[in-house]
Order: structure tokens, then C-alpha cells, then sequence
């Protein structure tokens, strides 16, 4: 961050017990374990009940991101990021599509991973590999992310030297988080997330106060925006931008449904009825946290113009910073925010973790290493490829520091997890489904995307084609590929 | 109409009328201090929000295998 917002001892102290209360969390989560088994470790046994569910689910899915990475984007494109709103609403509805077929088949088939429906379904290794894979990749990504962004935001909350103080955020609070996850497991992640998904809630209500307060109502902001800024900002969105807004809701709504760590999230609900109740809350979580993000972006405009480039991802901090200076009670709001941004990173952060290990151990290692190993190993080598994995990430996020824009990162990663749509949405309601077509639709459908994004084509412009993402493009074909192969094979038998 | 084609048919509403596609370029009006698209969208998000939360509440999920399935 360019402002530090340098809080004093008390301000310390609060961040401590609160990162302190994480560790005793995971702590009684693995105290709360009731045996060594995989089940336990990464969907708590039995499953959680509504309120755990919800704040899991909501932690999980407002990350850093939406803090940073949301209010940058609108300061850099104006009021048609409210698309975000739209985009996070249609991950609930997108879960309808499937949520209910596989819950059920998860419960009757105990499955633990996400790629346990697909090995169920088409009884093969080559799909479950390449989806393993994508999740692994994606998430890996996701996980890079929330590091960078937990670095950015120690650098807002330390006098040191920003380069120095990035490098200890990222080392301390990955520490913290890698040491409850293998502690507790689900139980500590899940437990630890009503912690941050109060917090984060709380946070959310305490900016948008914040920000009345301190510039005044939000039609001021718009006045000043059209008086004094570009008006193109306010004015309504060209063909471009719709079409790029169109994109958004299907990639990230179909996409963010099929992120592992929401998959196992419904694996681990206690009953349907529990389920159906959290995803009813998280229908609402749009309206006040990522259109809290907007409204943040558009003070931004408003009265702290001329930032550019990445370092618009940092137009929250200067707005913090801002409101700390005034007051002592904007002074200790601030601080509550900044608990609440580590929460929204951390509950990311650690879910991402916990799904990662439970492939790699389950799904790589279980299926194609050892397949006797017992459930204490696999889950005892969970947890080591987790600590592998963090120190290996850790790394990279100190050397792409100041390289790449949060939301460039977030771009990319739904371009190959919608590739997963006809493995999982279309076989869970068509029996007629076959594998091989599948896999071979899901390969071209990764490749296409991946070419188009990083093939450096004309027709290409900030990652999208005519505004729409290339893992569309993509999609479309091997959706195409999967269906026909599939009518063909079940035609021929 | 079966159920899930009445759902989807209200999503694509929601979608069509949430989209500021249909605005002309030179729309300037305020609604609540906000550009008048602006708060339509925020509007549609909200209804779709209350759909959604009314079709999970209303109707709860078939959690039976069929034996072929």
C-alpha cells in the first residue's frame, strides 16, 4: 500500500488477539477431532450446520479480492463494475443448477474430493486427472492472490520499509494459516471462517458508515464525478462493456460454483435443509459486501483522483488512510476494517489450502502412488504437501510483489475452471454423457482458452475477445465437442 | 410449465432488464444521487436475490439415487 495507515500499540493488540484467536481456534479444531480419517479432517465428519455453512461459504467467497481488487476495478472503469453485484448473485443461482444432484450423490457415495463425483460418473483416470490438475492450478492461483493481497495489506499497517513489511505479512499470516489449517483441518478452517465471516460483515457495514461520514452522501460523490472527472465513468456502458458484463455473469457464476473448496462445501452441509437455508443467505451477501466494494470505488473517483495502473488497487488503503487521520473513532473503525480485510483474505486463503492438500494427497497420491495407504497417511501426507505447497507460493508471492494487477489474476483462472461445466452440470442431469468425449472436449476447451488469452492475437484486447472472456470461447467447443461425442457413441452402441 | 423452465425463464428476465443494454448513451438522470441505469441494476439485483432465496426456502431438494442412476 502507498499509505500507511502506522497504528499504534493498542491497534497491535487487537490485531494480535485476533490473529491469536485463529490459532486457538485450530487448536480446539483438532482437539474436536473424532478420528484420523480423511472424512473428518476435510469435511468434519458428519457435516457443520446453517450458521457455520453460511459464514463458511461467505468467507470463502468474499476474499481479498472483493475488497482490493472491486473497488480498483470501479475506479478504473467507473459505475458499470456494479456488473459485480450481478456476477456474484449468479453464483447462488448457478448452484441450483447442480447443487442438489450432487449433494445427494455425495451423501449416498461419501465422496471427500471434488473429483470423486467425476471418478463415480465416468470411471476414468484421464478425466480425473486433467480436473484435478485445473482445480490445482486454479486454486494455486487464488491462493497466490490472497498472499499478495495479505502482503499489501500488512504494508498499509506497518511504518516499515512497504518492500520489508510485504515480505513479513505474507511469511507471518501464511504462517498462521498453514499452522491452524494442519491443526484442525475442516473443523478449524470452517470454525475460524464464522470468526472472519463476522468480522468481514461487520467490516463491510463499518466502511460503508465510514464513508457517509467522512464524504458525504453518495449523490455528492456522483456530482462531483461528472463536474470534475471523465463523465465516461458515470455515463451508461458501451456495447463493449455489455458484452464484457454478459461475460462476467457466466464465467464467474458458473465458475465460482465449481471452485473445490465450494464443492466440498456442499459435501460438508449436514443435511439439504441446511444447505438450501446458507445458499438462501448468500443470495443477499452481493447487496452489502461487493456493492459496499463499488460504492468505495466511487468515492474513490470522486475525491482521490489520478491514481493509474495496479496502484489503483490501492484506492481502499488511501481511503482508510484518510478517515484514520480524522478522528479517534475513525481511527479505531479503521482498525476494525483492517481485522476484517485479514479476515476476508485469510478465510479465502485457507480454504484454497485445505482443498489443494486434499487432492494432492487423495486424488494424486491416493490414486496413483500408493492406492492402499491408509487414511492416517493420506491425511498426514495432506498435511505435508500443504506446508511443500505455502513455502513454495510464499516465494512467488514476494517475487510478483509489484507485477502483476489483482484482478488480472482473478481473469485467468475462470477461463480454465469453466472448462469443468459439461464434466460436472451436464453429466450430473444426462445419463448419456461419455468419457471419452468428455476429456477430449475438456483439453481442447483448456487449450483454446489459454491460447486465445496468451496466444497475443489482434482481435484480443485486455484479455477478452469482442468483451467476452476466451474460457467462453472455449467452453462453447468443448460443450460441443462432449454433447456430439457423446449422441455419436451413444448412437454407434 | 414444468418448474425449472418457469425459474430459468425469470432469471433471463432478470438478466435482460438488469444489463444496461437498452439505455440510451446520453442518459444523464438521477435516482437517489446515482445514474438512473445504475440503480435499475442494483434494483434487479435485489429481486433476483429475493428469487433466489424464495426458490431455495420454497422447494427442498429430491435427495433420493434412483437405482440406474
Amino acid at each position: 500500500m502507498n499509505s500507511n495507515q502506522v497504528f499504534d500499540l493498542n491497534a497491535w493488540i487487537f490485531i494480535s488477539i485476533y490473529l491469536g484467536s485463529l490459532i486457538l481456534v485450530g487448536f480446539l479444531g483438532y482437539r474436536a477431532r473424532q478420528e484420523n480419517t480423511l472424512k473428518d479432517f476435510y469435511l468434519a465428519g458428519n457435516g457443520f450446520g446453517l450458521i457455520v455453512i453460511f459464514l463458511t461459504l461467505y468467507a470463502t467467497q468474499y476474499s481479498g479480492n472483493t475488497l482490493f481488487g472491486y473497488s480498483g476495478k470501479t475506479y478504473r472503469i467507473g459505475y458499470a463494475w456494479i456488473m459485480s453485484v450481478h456476477f456474484m448473485t449468479a453464483i447462488v443461482a448457478c448452484y441450483l443448477i447442480y447443487a442438489p444432484r450432487l449433494y445427494a450423490r455425495a451423501r449416498q457415495y461419501n465422496y471427500i474430493t471434488p473429483t470423486d463425483y467425476l471418478q463415480h460418473r465416468f470411471n476414468s483416470n484421464w478425466i480425473n486427472v486433467v480436473a484435478t490438475l485445473i482445480m490445482i492450478v486454479v486454486l494455486s492461483n487464488y491462493l497466490l492472490a490472497q498472499l499478495m493481497a495479505m502482503g499489501r495489506a500488512m504494508q498499509g499497517l506497518s511504518s516499515a520499509d512497504p518492500a520489508l513489511a510485504y515480505q513479513q505479512g505474507v511469511i507471518l499470516l501464511t504462517l498462521i494459516i498453514v499452522i491452524y489449517g494442519t491443526l484442525g483441518g475442516i473443523r478449524a478452517v470452517a470454525w475460524t471462517d464464522v470468526i472472519q465471516g463476522l468480522v468481514l460483515m461487520v467490516g463491510f457495514i463499518v466502511l460503508l458508515f465510514m464513508l457517509f461520514k467522512q464524504f458525504g452522501p453518495i449523490s455528492l460523490a456522483t456530482t462531483t464525478i461528472q463536474q470534475t472527472q471523465d463523465v465516461t465513468k458515470v455515463n451508461v456502458p458501451d456495447a463493449n462493456r455489455i458484452r464484457e458484463w454478459v461475460s462476467y455473469i457466466i464465467i464467474v457464476g458458473l465458475g465460482s460454483t465449481l471452485y473445490p473448496q465450494a464443492i466440498q462445501r456442499i459435501y460438508a452441509a449436514r443435511s439439504e435443509k441446511v444447505l438450501r437455508q446458507a445458499l438462501a443467505f448468500m443470495a443477499f451477501a452481493p447487496l452489502f459486501t461487493s456493492l459496499i466494494a463499488v460504492i468505495t470505488g466511487i468515492y474513490a473517483i470522486a475525491y482521490i483522483p489520478g491514481m493509474e495502473g495496479t496502484a489503483s488497487d490501492q484506492v481502499l488503503a488511501r481511503i482508510l488512510s484518510i478517515i484514520q487521520q480524522n478522528s479517534i473513532l475513525g481511527y479505531w473503525l479503521v482498525v476494525i476494517l483492517y481485522a476484517a480485510i485479514l479476515a476476508a483474505m485469510m478465510s479465502t486463503a485457507d480454504s484454497a489450502l485445505l482443498s489443494i492438500s486434499s487432492m494432492l494427497s487423495k486424488d494424486i497420491y491416493g490414486r496413483f502412488v500408493d492406492s492402499n495407504a491408509s487414511e492416517a497417511k493420506l491425511t498426514f501426507l495432506g498435511k505435508l504437501f500443504s506446508w511443500c505447497l505455502i513455502i513454495f507460493l510464499v516465494w512467488l508471492a514476494i517475487y510478483l510483489s509489484d507485477k502483476a494487477s489483482l484482478l488480472k489474476l482473478l481473469d485467468r483462472k475462470f477461463d480454465m475452471l469453466i472448462q469443468l461445466v459439461p464434466a460436472f452440470m451436464v453429466s450430473i442431469h444426462w445419463r448419456g454423457m461419455q468419457a471419452l468425449p468428455t476429456f477430449i472436449g475438456l483439453v481442447i476447451g483448456v487449450l483454446v482458452s489459454l491460447l486465445l488469452a496468451y496466444g497475443g492475437f489482434d482481435f484480443v484486447q485486455n484479455g477478452k475477445i469482442y468483451g467476452f472472456h476466451p474460457g467462453l470461447i472455449g467452453l462453447v467447443i468443448n460443450i460441443t465437442i462432449a454433447v456430439t461425442g457423446s449422441c455419436i457413441m451413444n448412437k454407434n452402441k | 410449465m414444468k418448474r425449472q423452465y418457469w425459474i430459468i425463464t425469470v432469471y433471463i428476465v432478470f438478466l435482460v432488464s438488469g444489463i444496461p443494454w437498452y439505455w440510451p448513451d446520453n442518459t444523464t438522470y438521477l435516482v437517489l444521487g446515482l445514474p438512473v441505469w445504475f440503480f435499475v441494476a442494483i434494483l434487479v439485483s435485489t429481486f433476483a436475490s429475493l428469487f433466489t432465496a424464495f426458490i431455495l426456502l420454497r422447494y427442498s431438494w429430491d435427495t433420493e439415487i434412483k437405482p440406474d442412476e
